[in-house]
């Protein structure tokens, strides 16, 4: 069988080869390889397609020998395996311990804190944070959920997605 | 039909604009002809059972402010209620000053016309968020027919699309930009930049937002919006106290620009589904149906056969609001043959 898979992998050398060669010696058959360096996603890595094939077992023992090498894999044939959410917060993020908020957030089951973005305002309680976390597919209501609690918690105002 | 027009502010005036300037059309369209036997604001009224003449209504009013100075046939100081007990009507047009403690004298008018078995019309959000189910119950019970297309999102059509063009379709969640004054100033700041205070003012002087804004700016009027969408859309009991609500005076020029990096805008949406009633600051996608600008609203259902149905129009405005009444008293004339 086939499997088709989007990963995305920092844009520096080396980083492919040392994604397929594993493959290869799981012993899955590299059928095709997209590789679009102009795209690029918002933390700068690049989102790479590739097709495999083999049998299920080895198929599945690609997925997992990825994961664990901490590879994020996006999607698998198609069908989303992690998503973005993003959030922002506004308030006295700083004096609130900003590191404490990732933390909690990271502590989540199946979820990364992924990217951080801060802007301070001239009154420190008007400071506004972005975070970009990447979720387990199918728990997003549950994490905005917890993303609300955590801002209830430190008095930080939550913007959620829709 | 006979109708009664209570209250004579910007939507009561769109009302009787909209009757006279379609006078011909909905004779020859639908034979129907629109009599308003009484009119009534703080003043008192005017009543003619042979039909008050719109365009003398709404020159009495800009001239004196009053319509008890309606040449003959004015009243000073008689009351909606009286009014109501007084004259003979088929339809009562609610549209006093909207309320949201009480919700008075809205809602005794409306269950005064309701009892009577009446028709009722309405665009006054405070009644409906504060007892929907009393003022539907009542209808029922008497079988009459009890419209509020205007009061959610002035002439976006929504309550009627969602009963009568989905009907069929279950209708799992509602939400929307409900609120036409804090989509402009949202708008504005994330086009210029510009602190909420600054723009709150500048939306002021333009009359955008009101001398007082807090029933805008902290999500009120909003989530009297959501509440009787969840109570007519989705059948959930709910009133307004039920809501979570957080407006947007927290939302910094920070936030906005921090979310604009990452392709979202920052709007007030209203939400409600049978796991949550709430008013907030959320991220829409830009470009997304969501991304609309100035003081357009905009509602999407999320339903199981049509998957997601979204809607836009005029949050607000005179005619506006008054078309949406319009197609209620026209709906009750077609259902009444």
């Amino acid at each position: 069988m086939r499997l088709n898979l989007v990963l995305e992998l920092l844009d520096v050398p080396g980083q492919l080869l040392d994604v397929l060669k594993p493959m290869g010696r799981l012993g899955a058959n590299i059928v095709a390889v997209i590789h679009q360096r102009d795209v690029k996603t918002e933390e700068g890595k690049v989102p790479v397609q590739i097709t495999i094939e083999g049998d299920e077992e080895t198929l599945n023992r690609v997925i997992t020998d990825l994961e664990d090498n901490e590879i994020p894999v996006m999607e698998v044939d198609g069908v989303l395996r992690r998503e973005k959410i993003t959030t922002i917060l506004v308030g006295n993020i700083v004096d609130r311990d900003l590191k404490d908020t990732v933390s909690l957030l990271n502590m989540l089951p199946g979820v990364r804190v992924a990217d951080l973005d801060l802007k301070m305002s001239a009154s420190p309680e008007k400071s506004a944070s972005k975070i970009v976390m990447e979720a387990q597919e199918g728990i997003k209501q549950e994490v905005l959920f917890k993303i609300k609690e955590i801002g209830e918690l430190k008095g930080l105002l939550v913007i959620n997605e829709i | 039909m006979k109708i009664v027009i209570l209250g004579f502010g910007a939507v009561g005036r769109g009302v009787a604009r909209v009757i006279s300037l379609k006078k011909e059309y909905l004779q020859e369209k639908y034979g129907l002809q629109l009599d308003i036997v009484a009119a009534a604001d703080r003043s008192g009224g005017a009543i003619f059972a042979e039909g008050l003449n719109p365009e003398l209504l709404l020159k009495t009013k800009e001239e004196t402010g009053k319509l008890s100075e309606y040449p003959d046939y004015g009243t000073k100081g008689i009351s909606g209620v009286e009014i109501l007990q007084k004259v003979e009507y088929d339809c009562l047009v609610e549209v006093t000053p909207t309320d949201i403690e009480d919700a008075e004298p809205a809602l005794s008018h409306m269950m005064q016309a309701l009892e009577d078995q009446k028709d009722v019309v309405t665009s006054n959000k405070g009644p409906l968020a504060l007892s929907f189910s009393v003022l539907d119950d009542t209808a029922r019970k008497n079988g009459v027919q009890f419209k509020y297309e205007a009061s959610v999102g002035g002439a976006m059509p929504i309550i009627n699309l969602a009963h009568d063009t989905l009907a069929g379709s279950n209708i799992e969640s509602v939400y929307g930009i409900l609120n036409g004054t804090t989509n402009y100033i949202l708008s504005r700041m994330a086009k210029e930049g510009s602190s909420y205070e600054q723009t709150l003012n500048e939306a002021q002087e333009l009359g955008i937002a009101e001398t007082n804004p807090t029933q805008d700016v902290d999500g009120w009027d909003a989530a009297c919006k959501i509440v009787i969408l969840a109570n007519s859309i989705l059948n959930l009991k709910a009133t307004l106290k039920d809501v979570k609500v957080e407006g947007i005076s927290n939302i910094t020029p920070e936030s906005i620009a921090l979310a604009k990096k990452e392709g979202y805008l920052i709007k007030l949406i209203s939400e409600a589904s049978p796991e949550s009633l709430e008013v907030s600051p959320r991220l829409v996608k830009e470009g997304s149906p969501f991304s609309v600008e100035g003081t357009l609203n905009v509602a999407t259902l999320k339903t199981d056969l049509a998957e997601d149905v979204t809607v836009v129009g005029k949050g607000a405005g005179s005619i506006e609001t008054a078309s949406a009444i319009l197609s209620d008293l026209v709906n009750i004339w077609k259902a009444s043959k």
